[in-house]
């Protein structure tokens, strides 16, 4: 076999990528997370004209662009509507395994994701198979809350 | 439409993992000169250049196509719709066309991911970072939760899944655009290590890098070339996150309205009122299986309830349309440009110049793009004749 060129070998520089931001919430996602940090509960807001509850909150509704009205409160249980359990690792994201998926709070009408915890995943194919049952939830608040989505999370309200 | 615009060149790098011989500009002169020798004009022919490049931090720099795609004396501008990129600059470049102000326009879609050494943690960063991105939610988990409803609301299963990832696996070895196509058989996928249930690790698929290039012009400009005649299009829009948008009285997440939307409009254009009758060739820009299957209703080839039977067929050749001829996107999904490459695939087919992944007889071919989660959808019916 010929000696690689060395005066042709493929050069590749190390470099990152990592600047830092602050990102501003807006309005109503402050208020949305300062409810759960300050009074542990999960507002919505609603849409005049149709009456849906848009749960993260919003500031308008994403199909008819109408501004939103009153806060309500919703939950904090639920039903767990889509999810997926992560069983791999990916530089840069968590460490396996884990449950993310969409919740449907009671009182709302399009749903918010966050992390599932507290399910038996053991055996991943069996606990997928299960979660596939659309089973109740509940958030469960944290005891030092920032005001970010992670200050709650979902758990099952019975084994499954 | 009023004024009918074609294909008349494409130009491919090869598709891979990684390019390690070129670098990106050198990549896009490649298949810059394969497309202009395909329709036989001169780089003065060209009206104007427009590139795909989907999130800059894939490949680390920001606006790689200013590096790579723009040149000297030609207007340019970029376009971004994730997975849509390529067939959204399609359709912005058509219009250039279509409106009159050139006749010859050149798309330049670029996907160069391979160096990136923590893609998922990238994809990560496309989604709210006021309320999804902290839930460390990346494309393929956006993919999966979308096959858990697929699997809930019309009972597919991971053996359509995996059965589906192994037909695509197969077709991809007629396709000389990949360096090296993987094949694996049904059990090996069922095989395969879980990413992100209910998506196991050999339905994904590969990183992949590549250019693709398409040249259009005007009816006047095409002349006796071999042309792929554009005879429709539709793109929609939807909302951002994909919970506000999982159960619309107008229809769930999983119904796919972004597409259905884009095909009724591109069929309405071409005058097909029936599609599953007269299409003969689909390119679907899905990355994995579930989300090529969430597509077959939206494309009309059937309804939403009898979709599985649709894809039992589909597995078993029982389906007048063909679907992703080349593999499709789990072969190769260079993001950027893998919306593009479903055009040019099915150029290709209407044009006669598949080679190996050539279909009998192609008359109709449409083509998807994709992009966000589902946010953006496209729709490109192309025919072999004049309309």
């Amino acid at each position: 076999m010929q000696t690689p060129d060395p005066i042709s070998k493929p050069i590749t520089i190390a470099g990152h990528w990592n600047f830092e931001y602050r990102y501003f919430a807006g309005a109503v996602a402050s208020r949305f997370f300062n409810e759960i940090k300050i009074n542990r509960r999960i507002m919505g807001t609603r849409v005049p004209s149709t009456g849906r509850v848009l749960v993260p909150a919003r500031s308008f509704c994403d199909a008819s662009y109408e501004r939103t009205g009153e806060w309500v409160e919703v939950g904090p249980e639920g039903t767990l509507d889509i999810f997926t359990i992560v069983a791999a690792k990916f530089p840069g994201l968590p460490d396996p395994p884990f449950v993310m998926g969409y919740v449907t709070l009671d009182g709302a009408d399009t749903a918010v994701l966050n992390y599932v915890r507290g399910v038996d995943l053991t055996d991943i194919e069996a606990a997928g198979n299960k979660l596939m049952a659309k089973p109740r939830v509940r958030a469960i608040f944290s005891d030092v809350r920032e005001g970010r989505i992670t200050d709650f999370h979902f758990e099952l309200i019975a084994p499954i | 439409m009023r004024d009918p615009v074609a294909i008349i060149g494409v130009g491919q790098t090869t598709y891979r993992r990684r390019h390690v011989e070129r670098n990106t500009a050198e990549l896009v002169r490649d298949a810059v000169e394969a497309a202009l020798t395909d329709a036989q004009i001169d780089s003065d022919a060209i009206g104007v250049i427009v590139g795909g490049v989907a999130p800059d931090a894939l490949a680390g720099i920001n606006h790689i196509d200013m590096a790579s795609i723009s040149r000297p004396g030609v207007p340019y501008f970029r376009v971004n719709t994730g997975g849509a990129t390529g067939s959204s600059a399609f359709l912005a470049a058509m219009s250039w066309i279509a409106s009159g102000r050139c006749d010859v326009a050149l798309v330049v879609a670029v996907e160069r991911m391979g160096y990136a050494t923590t893609a998922q943690a990238v994809f990560n960063s496309i989604f709210d970072p006021i309320y999804e991105k902290d839930i460390s939610i990346s494309t393929i988990s956006m993919i999966a939760m979308r096959a858990t409803m697929l699997m809930q609301e019309y009972g597919y299963t991971t053996d359509h899944w995996a059965s589906l990832a192994a037909k695509n696996s197969l077709a991809s070895q007629n396709n000389d655009t990949l360096e090296n196509p993987r094949l694996f058989d049904k059990a090996q996928v069922l095989a395969s290590p879980i990413l992100s249930w209910p998506i196991r690790t050999l339905e994904a698929c590969p990183m992949s890098e590549g250019v693709c290039v398409a040249v259009l012009a005007s009816e006047k400009f095409v002349g006796a070339r071999r042309a792929a005649w554009v005879l429709g299009t539709g793109a929609f829009s939807d909302a951002y996150a994909m919970g506000d948008r999982i159960r619309r009285p107008e229809g769930s997440l999983v119904e796919l309205l972004t597409l259905r939307r884009s095909a009724e409009k591109a069929y309405r254009e071409a005058g097909i009122a029936n599609p599953s009758e007269v299409i003969d060739c689909v390119e679907i820009q899905a990355p994995f299986a579930s989300a090529e299957a969430m597509a077959y209703s939206a494309l009309g080839l059937c309804e939403a309830k009898n979709g599985p039977a649709f894809l039992d067929r589909l597995l078993e050749g029982r389906t007048r349309a063909l679907v992703n001829p080349s593999g499709g996107p789990q072969a190769a999904n260079p993001v950027s440009a893998t919306a593009l490459i479903r055009i040019v695939e099915c150029a290709l087919q209407v044009r006669g110049l598949a080679g190996k992944r050539q279909l009998d007889g192609v008359r109709h071919a449409v083509a998807t793009g994709q992009g966000g989660a589902t946010q953006f959808s496209t729709a490109v019916v192309l025919g072999s004749n004049r309309p």
